[in-house]
C-alpha cells in the first residue's frame, strides 16, 4: 500500500447555509455505499428537516461516489483516507467542530472519523450501522454474487445510474481490508444509534450503543434500504442534535 | 368561500420506475400544508424517498393506503384549496418540482497521508 497509490481525489461537498445567522455546530453528513449526497440526504428530505431546524448542513460525495472521482484500485478506499478527505475537506472550510449524521458506510466513517479527531466532533448520530463486520460472508473478489447482506446492498446499488461498479468494488474491498472493530469503544461523545426493526447489518446496534453510554433508537418495520427516509429517524437525530 | 378539489398523482421518479410504494405519510386529512412541506415518503426498487407537497392546501384526501403499491400517474393526495379567480391556477397533475439548485462545489483535496 505505497502512498503513492493513494494520490489526490477530488470530491465534490455541499455545503448549505444555515436559514438564519446562529453559531449552532454544523451538521456533517455522510452517505452510505452506492449513493451520494443528494440521494441519500436531499431526496429524502434530510436536507430540508436540518435547514428547517435552522442547522448548516455539510457533505460530500465520498471518493468514488456521485459527482467524485473515483478511482478504482482498492488502496484508495480504506478507512483512514475517507477519514482524511474529511478533514481536509473541514479545514478547507473553516469548519472547527461538527454533528456528525452518517448511515450505513457513512456511519462507520463517522464512527472513525470521531475516534481519530475527536476535538473535531461533538456529537455523533449513526444510522444503519452496527458492531457487525458488514462484509461477512461476502465474497469480494465478487461482491454482489452471493445472498450476505452486503451482497444484498451491493446489487441495489450497482443499478443505480452514475454508479460504476468496478469503483464499487474497490471500495468495498478497501474498507473490508479494515474490518470494523467496536474496540475501542467511541466513549467521551454523545451518541446516538438509529436502525431499522429489520436491518441485518445493523444486527447489534442496540448493545453497541449502550457499550458506548449512547441511545438507541429502532425504526419499527424498516430495513437497511428504507429506515434512512422515515420521519422517525429524521426526528431522533434533530432532536439529539438540538438538545 | 368557494374550494376546489386538486387531486395530485404520484409523479414521475425517473429511471423508468413504474410505481412506487408507500412507506408513510407525512401528513393526514384535514392538516394544512405549505408547499415543499414534506407530503409523503415512498419507495421505489432504487431507493426511498421523500415527496414534498407540490401545492399548499388542506388534505381532503389520500388516495393511498401505507404500504399499498400506486401505480405512477394513479391518484395520491386531493388538496382542497381556496378559489381564487385571478390567481393562476396549480397544475392538476405532474413531476414534482425538482428543488432549488443549492451550491455545490468541487474542492481539490490534498493526497491522504497513508
Amino acid at each position: 500500500m505505497s502512498a503513492k497509490l493513494t494520490g489526490d481525489v477530488t470530491m465534490r461537498y455541499v455545503d448549505l447555509p444555515p436559514r438564519a445567522p446562529a453559531d449552532a455546530v454544523p451538521v456533517l453528513l455522510l452517505h452510505g455505499f452506492g449513493t451520494d449526497f443528494d440521494m441519500n440526504w436531499r431526496a429524502t428530505g434530510w436536507t430540508r428537516a436540518l435547514e428547517s431546524a435552522g442547522l448548516r448542513v455539510i457533505g460530500p460525495d465520498l471518493r468514488g461516489h456521485g459527482s467524485s472521482d473515483k478511482p478504482v484500485e482498492e488502496a484508495f478506499y480504506l478507512p483512514e483516507h475517507f477519514v482524511a478527505d474529511l478533514v481536509s475537506l473541514l479545514d478547507e472550510l473553516g469548519v472547527e467542530r461538527v454533528d456528525v449524521v452518517g448511515y450505513s458506510m457513512g456511519s462507520r466513517l463517522g464512527w472513525e472519523l470521531a475516534l481519530t479527531m475527536r476535538e473535531r466532533v461533538r456529537r455523533v448520530a449513526l444510522g444503519g450501522f452496527g458492531p457487525v463486520n458488514a462484509f461477512a460472508g461476502t465474497d469480494l473478489s465478487e461482491p454482489g454474487s452471493g445472498d450476505s447482506p452486503f451482497d444484498r446492498v451491493y446489487r441495489a446499488v450497482a443499478a443505480l445510474p452514475g454508479n460504476d461498479t468496478a469503483a464499487l468494488a474497490a471500495c468495498a474491498r478497501g474498507q473490508a481490508s479494515r474490518p470494523f472493530s467496536s474496540d475501542p469503544l467511541l466513549n467521551g461523545v454523545p451518541l446516538l444509534l438509529v436502525s431499522g426493526e429489520r436491518d441485518a447489518v445493523a444486527e447489534g446496534a442496540a448493545g453497541l450503543a449502550g457499550r458506548c453510554g449512547g441511545v438507541h433508537v429502532e425504526v419499527p418495520g424498516r430495513d437497511h434500504g428504507n429506515a434512512v427516509s422515515s420521519r422517525a429517524f429524521r426526528q431522533a437525530v434533530v432532536d439529539f442534535l438540538l438538545a | 368561500m368557494a374550494e376546489e378539489s386538486i387531486t395530485f398523482t404520484l409523479p414521475d421518479l425517473g429511471e423508468g420506475l413504474v410505481e412506487a410504494t408507500v412507506l408513510e405519510w407525512q401528513v393526514a386529512v384535514g392538516d394544512v400544508v405549505a408547499r415543499n412541506a414534506p407530503l409523503v415518503e415512498v419507495e421505489t426498487t432504487k431507493s426511498a424517498v421523500v415527496i414534498p407537497s407540490p401545492q399548499a392546501g388542506r388534505i381532503a384526501e389520500l388516495h393511498a393506503a401505507e404500504d399499498q403499491v400506486v401505480p405512477v400517474g394513479d391518484p395520491l393526495v386531493t388538496f382542497a384549496v381556496e378559489a381564487a379567480d385571478e390567481a393562476p391556477r396549480a397544475g392538476i397533475v405532474g413531476r414534482v418540482p425538482p428543488e432549488e439548485a443549492r451550491p455545490a462545489r468541487r474542492v481539490r483535496l490534498k493526497p491522504p497521508t497513508a
